[in-house]
């Protein structure tokens, strides 16, 4: 009992100097202190750019999209280099909250089933870690997997998360899920209907007026293969007027238990409890559709 | 009325998978006279160390133009160039520079030298990519060359012909909601309209998969040693579209589907009419080596 007393304690102590330290750490120049000075004969090369939510397509088309999808604010790069070795390319995105910076990398999650160990979450493949820490998404590039500079992207991850020092918060929403119920590499946490998109296609219109005030989860399920998508709005006449728009664009022919049968002949649910939208997409069965649903809307208090 | 909203749904009736990317659930106009592209490769393109040959470069772009406008003698050097380019003009080629997979200097060289064996001077040509908006030759210029590598793309399923000139945007955003559907509108911009004499897509070494908005694994490329040229890019990039998927099935053993689905493709000819997207429609010229050719 009073271990667990004093864990509370810690855990609130810890979030109090989150919350105190994260504003504090100044862009830039802080940041580019996380970067190491030399790395197994990597030294940096050039000056370091920096990118905002303006000017990052200068940087990076398309793919700039994904980060102002989520709440971005600046980019740090730097490059490495060493004689006979293939360049290294390391980015520091500041996504302003730990939330963001997970949600991030969840949407780029997938490429491995391993865990590089580094940061929060990290992935490495093929020449690229990428791993999340604090309010900071992290992308290590090397244009070429040789050893040496496999070694030297791994070490310098391991570097700038050491520096990062302190962890950053997932989102509330996935309290309300079971994780164990889902592919792990499938759970993907955004705001808006482009990211929505990407990883499920429901409408080419923003059938549930997801923007940037709205946190979203969708997650895969092991056991059918179908879909979790729960989704927090700002007020509960928020959820229902989203609710309402999502029934009349995709499923219009709702019975009377907010269930139908799509032409794939499978089945779609979905309810508004409080300020949540919560649908199942894509069950087997009717009752597994609902008891999903239902699930689901128990664990909302 | 009401206006129609396509769902997830529509896919379904429309009995096309949604992640096939040929399927969209609009009809195409039938009955359209046939758009051509040419399909050339050469084994020796690249050598054994990875580099490239810019004379192989040359001749496959020599003959690849000489057979799309069904010209008959690729021996009279240049000739076929004269027929795009006025010494008059004044011409941008619009190119590449992603890091992993740019175009290659190569390629850029021997087109700007073909151009100016057309008679163009070299003071009116220009290569660009990002900074095209604020090139004088591509404000001013009266003919567009659109070239870059053909390869699996983040936010947009393929970075093609199509894709490439999202640049000449002063907001890339604008077009970006929906995964890039909306590229085709580019197109219509004063800047590049009827302005592009030739789209060429290469794929000399292209990317069929990765993962992440970096997306670029070397796992995924491929030696195919190839180049594809029209003047409509929506059926070139059909066409690469095409032998991506081929690749990919013939990779992984079975059909994975594009993330996101390149729907841009398909909404550029089906919305802006920039060209034809259905295969059906496209007489594709095969030339040169086409061991493993796949399409």
């Amino acid at each position: 009992m009073l271990k667990e007393g004093v864990t509370e304690i810690l855990k609130i102590i810890t979030f109090f100097l989150t919350m105190l330290f994260i504003p504090l750490i100044p862009w830039t120049e802080e940041t580019s202190k996380l970067l190491p000075r030399k790395i197994h004969g990597y030294k940096p090369h050039g000056k370091v750019e920096t990118y905002n939510r303006q000017t990052i397509y200068e940087y990076m088309d398309g793919a700039g999209e994904i980060y102002l999808a989520y709440g971005f604010k600046e980019l740090l790069v730097q490059r490495y280099q060493k004689v006979g070795e293939p360049e290294i390319i390391v980015e520091i995105f500041d996504m302003v909250s730990g939330k963001d910076a997970f949600g991030v990398f969840t949407h780029v999650q997938g490429r491995d089933d391993k865990e590089a160990g580094i940061g929060q979450n990290s992935e490495y493949r093929g020449g690229l870690l990428t791993f999340w820490k604090g309010r900071f998404f992290v992308s290590i590039l090397t244009k070429a997997e040789t050893v040496k500079a496999k070694r030297a992207v791994l070490e310098i991850g391991r570097t700038i998360s050491k520096g990062i020092g302190i962890d950053g918060e997932k989102s509330g929403l996935l309290n309300y899920i079971r994780e164990e119920d889902f592919f792990p590499k499938e759970i993907r946490y955004f705001h808006t209907h482009a990211i929505l998109n990407y990883h499920y296609y429901l409408s080419g219109e923003n059938i549930l007026n997801l923007d940037e005030d709205t946190d979203a989860v969708l997650a895969r399920y092991k056991d059918d293969g179908g879909y979790l998508l729960l989704v927090e709005y700002k007020k509960e006449e928020d959820a229902r007027k989203a609710l309402n728009n999502f029934i009349n664009a995709y499923m219009p022919e709702i019975t009377e238990k907010g269930i139908v049968q799509t032409e794939d002949g499978r089945w779609t649910v979905a309810t508004a409890k409080q300020n949540f939208v919560i649908i199942v997409l894509d069950a087997i069965t009717q009752i597994q559709a609902s008891s999903k649903l239902e699930a689901i809307k128990g664990k909302l208090k | 009325m009401r206006r129609k909203i396509i769902t997830r749904r529509d896919f379904f009736k429309a009995g096309v998978a949604l992640t096939v990317t040929m399927g969209f659930p609009f009809e195409l106009k039938a009955e359209r006279k046939k758009t051509r592209a040419v399909l050339i490769r050469d084994p020796d393109v690249i050598d054994r160390r990875g580099r490239l040959n810019a004379r192989i470069i040359q001749q496959m772009l020599d003959k690849a133009i000489t057979a799309l406008f069904d010209k008959e003698d690729p021996m009279i050097e240049s000739g076929v160039w004269r027929l795009l380019f006025k010494p008059s003009d004044t011409v941008g080629i619009k190119s590449n520079v992603w890091g992993p997979l740019p175009t290659p200097r190569e390629v850029e060289d021997v087109l700007k030298s073909r151009i100016m064996d057309a008679g163009v001077p070299e003071g009116n040509i220009g290569i660009d990519d990002r900074g095209v908006l604020k090139n004088r030759i591509f404000l001013t210029s009266t003919a567009l060359v659109n070239v870059r590598p053909l390869r699996t793309h983040h936010w947009a399923g393929v970075g093609g012909c199509i894709k490439n000139y999202i640049m000449f945007t002063p907001w890339p955003p604008f077009y970006h909601p929906d995964s890039c559907a909306d590229l085709g509108a580019i197109w219509k911009l004063p800047i590049v309209k009827d302005k592009t004499r030739l789209n060429i897509l290469l794929l000399l070494t292209p990317l069929f998969h990765g993962i992440g908005p970096h997306h670029f694994d070397t796992t995924y490329t491929w030696q195919y040693k190839g180049i594809l040229i029209g003047t409509d890019p929506v059926s070139v990039d059909a066409v690469g579209l095409r032998i991506l998927e081929l690749k990919r099935l013939s990779y992984f053993g079975k059909e994975i589907p594009l993330k996101p689905p390149a729907k841009h493709i398909f909404v550029a000819d089906v919305k802006y009419k920039l060209g034809t997207s259905n295969l059906r429609e496209i007489e594709l010229l095969k030339l040169g080596w086409m061991e493993d050719a796949l399409i």
